[in-house]
């Protein structure tokens, strides 16, 4: 099992930088534990949950008052999901800052962007679920922000909802691509960002100059290989092994490191899940909303955006930002300061990053602890206003 | 085994005791649940009072679990006999909670209605204060006892349950405080105040005591006035808000909702036209016979099979067949038994004059709210040039002719003049009554507001 199966899905030998806990900080595959984690307790929840908006809330309730670890699963799930989303982002900006996205892996950094997005849409249809006031108005929020988009704003945000506000077809669409479709597509994706991290040589590392990466014209089959599932091939082999005196056995040396992470991850998760409970607010009620509205933790720099125009903070500065991100290893091509983290070589690069990323941090920040009823200001130390119209 | 080695198997050892741990723990949290004692504390006293072996043998073999009633057509499920245990068992009367008997409803069998039909709360919770409802993100929590009979009004009509006195009190304050001059309910009433169907499921009775009390305490700028309630006045009316809840009941309790009371028959009384054909005191159609004395002459059995099909008990009658449900004929026969002891002539409305019908039209339309009791005024309206008081209508016959009071009614005035412009223009204001009031009520009205001048009195305004 070990030699067949882990260490076919993983090379034989990795090289020594890879297993640095301080260079790669073991993110993605804390996002990859996360990952799983959600899946095996997402499918225990399947077991109960019903997508109807008469009854999943209340099968929130019987999950937490009759169902044996009904509340543990449940809290489990929730906050894997949340720790999923800011280990995605923390392992977007490790590889930012290693220079790891540049080549040969502009291929992996692109499925990696696109991973990054398939968690949000993943975390963002599993918000709606308990059919809640805090699942119904954040999705009604955040499907407002995709209906800002000109032209197919609109249409995107009707065919998400099924309609023209949330309700049962809503339910429906999200409960489908939540567990279906997005995971899907999720572990296909992994599975090819994967694969291409062994294509690609292993981690990135400083010094890769001294591998050898035979580029293989179109058209000729490499004489390296015994065979090829194409005629036509074109690429690199892999380099793994080419370097053997910096190699060491993945058993253990790697493999032991992996399950010690995932150990940790999943105790993390259970504390978390022991002693603190996912939220679950009232049921889910189109006519009294909460004054302020808020999306979900990671769209509220996006929420906060919008709050000053709609277009510009809804549309076009994310629209930017993602186009930069796929686009980025086609466009910074230069090779120097690869595999160290801050590298002089790339000040420029990290300098413009680091602003783009304090500025998202600074506005989430605002969106969550500084905005009250009607999104005015507020200090999160002071008492709230009194809100007149409740209870 | 090198040093590596050794250092993995170390922390091996040490996230694997965590974790288990961890599991123990989540476990133990899991398993340990609130209910669990008071099914213990039940199964011991029903060892206890066991006095044969059986029974001792039924009361040890009590599985300690979860129990509910499932009700589907009310889309929700009360696990609350989960601890309270012994509700449906009277030798358990007087026992402290939760294992105090809850004294039997016939008309409300537990199996069909639950628990937090009548006593709200989160019937799904399975602890104490989730259940009882008092818990962040619960609108629900329990009726106070003191307000439980609004319970009934979700139901019934507040007039026909001679079980909830204090709901009838409520719903007469309701109507005799002038209420609808601002508020809707059921569709009546004017449209300065918010509508009231709902109010019940959306208000704590401490947020409506504050409300009647200083209006202006839980909604700011409020034009509502400060009540001058009695504190019995103020519970009854908190109770008959808190009956106003908006749901409807579905299916089959739906066709338990109406309580063939006698005020339910002096309703089909009118509406069936039966005053056509037979008299009370001397008003009426002289087809049939008097029905003042009927509860003395006839017997409920007779009544009842006369309404079902009065050519079995009077053969020959004209009396046709009316098809009336089993509910209405009880209803009606209810009524006129108890006839002599309702003031039933004043209540219909085709024997009254216009000036009773519009005084009627008066208290219905809630004119009071802001005209005051009879028409006096008095109702403070903040900065209005009319002396910061809303008017008071006993003069009006001296000011406007009857068309004029017309059109004032079915227009309305939406800017009333104010003593200071410089401060905030006065709240109330008089609604235009055009698409509520019937005609024929409009000349009620009219009639009445006119005949409100004290006879042989000419102020001259």
């Amino acid at each position: 099992m070990t030699s067949s199966f882990l260490l076919h899905i993983q090379p034989a030998k990795v090289h020594k930088h890879s297993l640095k806990a301080g260079y790669s900080l073991g993110l993605g595959l804390i996002s990859l534990y996360l990952f799983f984690i959600l899946i095996g307790t997402g499918v225990l929840l399947m077991f109960y949950y019903v997508p109807s908006t008469d009854r999943a809330y209340n099968e929130m309730k019987d999950l937490q008052f009759v169902v044996s670890a009904g509340l543990l699963i449940r809290n489990m799930h929730r906050w894997a999901a949340h720790l999923m989303v800011l280990f995605v982002m923390l392992h977007l900006c490790r590889v930012f800052y290693t220079g790891a996205y540049k080549h040969p892996r502009e291929f992996n950094w692109v499925m990696g962007v696109g991973l990054f997005l398939l968690t949000l849409g993943l975390s963002f249809t599993g918000y709606l679920l308990p059919w809640d006031q805090l699942a119904f108005w954040a999705i009604t929020v955040g499907t407002n922000i995709a209906g800002y988009a000109p032209i197919i704003g609109p249409k995107v945000k009707y065919l998400l909802l099924g309609g023209n506000v949330v309700g049962q077809e809503a339910l429906t669409r999200f409960y489908a691509l939540h567990v279906i479709v997005l995971p899907t597509l999720a572990l296909i994706m992994v599975a090819v960002h994967l694969w291409r991290v062994r294509k690609d040589g292993g981690l990135s590392r400083p010094d890769e100059s001294g591998d050898v990466i035979e580029q293989i014209p179109l058209g000729q089959l490499p004489t390296n290989k015994s065979y090829g599932l194409m005629e036509l091939a074109r690429g690199t082999t892999p380099q793994v092994g080419k370097n053997p005196e910096d190699e060491v056995f993945s058993w253990p040396h790697l493999v032991f490191r992996e399950i010690l992470l995932f150990l940790l991850v999943a105790a993390v998760v259970l504390f978390l899940a022991i002693f603190w409970n996912a939220p679950l607010e009232e049921y889910a009620n189109p006519i009294y909303p909460p004054n302020p509205a808020k999306a979900p933790w990671y769209f509220l720099g996006l929420q906060e955006l919008v709050s000053y125009s709609a277009f510009w903070g809804g549309v076009v500065i994310p629209g930017l930002l993602v186009t930069a991100l796929v686009l980025l290893p086609y466009l910074d091509r230069a090779r120097a300061g690869v595999g160290r983290w801050f590298a002089r070589e790339r000040v420029v690069a990290n300098s413009i990053f680091t602003i783009c990323l304090l500025a998202a941090i600074v506005f989430t920040i605002i969106g969550t602890y500084f905005r009250g009823p009607s999104w005015s200001w507020v200090e999160p130390w002071q008492q709230p206003p009194a809100i007149t119209e409740g209870r | 085994m090198n040093n590596s080695m050794r250092t993995f198997y170390g922390w091996f050892t040490f996230l694997g005791l965590v974790i288990g741990g961890l599991v123990i723990l989540g476990y133990y949290r899991d398993e340990y649940r609130e209910w669990k004692q008071y099914q213990h504390r039940f199964i011991q006293e029903e060892i206890r009072r066991a006095t044969t072996p059986q029974q001792k043998a039924l009361a040890e073999t009590t599985r300690v679990e979860v129990r509910q009633i499932l009700l589907p057509e009310l889309n929700r499920v009360d696990r609350c006999t989960t601890c309270h245990l012994a509700v449906e068992d009277p030798s358990y009367g007087g026992y402290p909670q939760p294992l105090a008997y809850h004294p039997l409803h016939e008309q409300h069998p537990f199996e069909k209605f639950g628990c937090t039909i009548c006593h709200r709360g989160q019937g799904s919770a399975a602890t104490g204060a989730d259940a009882h409802g008092s818990v962040p993100h619960w609108d629900q929590p329990m009726l106070p006892m003191k307000y439980i009979q609004a319970s009934c009004g979700q139901c019934h009509e507040a007039a026909d349950n001679p079980a909830a006195p204090e709901l009838a009190r409520g719903q007469q304050v309701f109507e005799t405080s002038g209420c609808r001059g601002c508020h809707k309910l059921g569709g009546v009433g004017g449209n300065i105040g918010s509508e009231l169907d709902k109010v019940g499921a959306r208000r704590s009775p401490e947020w409506l005591k504050q409300h009647f009390l200083t209006p202006s305490a839980v909604t700011p700028n409020s034009a509502m006035p400060p009540q001058k309630f009695s504190d019995a006045d103020l519970d009854a009316i908190v109770l008959f808000m808190l009956s106003q809840t908006g749901e409807s009941a579905p299916g089959y309790y739906a066709s338990m909702k109406v309580i063939p009371s006698a005020s339910q028959g002096q309703r089909l009384f009118l509406q069936k036209g039966c005053i056509g054909c037979h008299s009370i005191a001397g008003q009426g159609g002289k087809v049939g016979p008097a029905l003042d004395d009927v509860g003395l002459r006839r017997a409920p059995e007779w009544m009842m099979q006369h309404f079902r099909d009065p050519q079995s008990v009077t053969p020959g009658t004209v009396m046709p067949k009316f098809g009336f449900t089993e509910t209405e004929a009880r209803a009606l026969t209810e009524f006129l038994l108890h006839l002599r002891e309702r003031n039933v002539v004043s209540s219909l409305p085709s024997l009254m004059n216009p000036v009773e019908r519009g005084h009627e039209v008066y208290r219905k339309y809630g004119c009071a709210g802001c005209h005051g009791l009879d028409a006096k005024g008095g109702v403070p309206n903040p900065n209005a040039k009319t002396a910061e008081q809303v008017p008071g209508l006993i003069y009006v016959a001296d000011g406007y002719t009857k068309s004029e009071l017309n059109t004032r009614i079915l227009k309305g005035q939406r800017e009333i003049p104010a003593l200071d412009p410089k401060r905030a223009p006065p709240p109330l204001y008089m609604p235009a009554w055009g698409a509520v009031i019937k005609d024929a009520e409009l000349d009620d009205l009219v009639a009445y507001l006119v005949s409100l001048k004290p006879k042989g009195e000419d102020v001259g305004f």
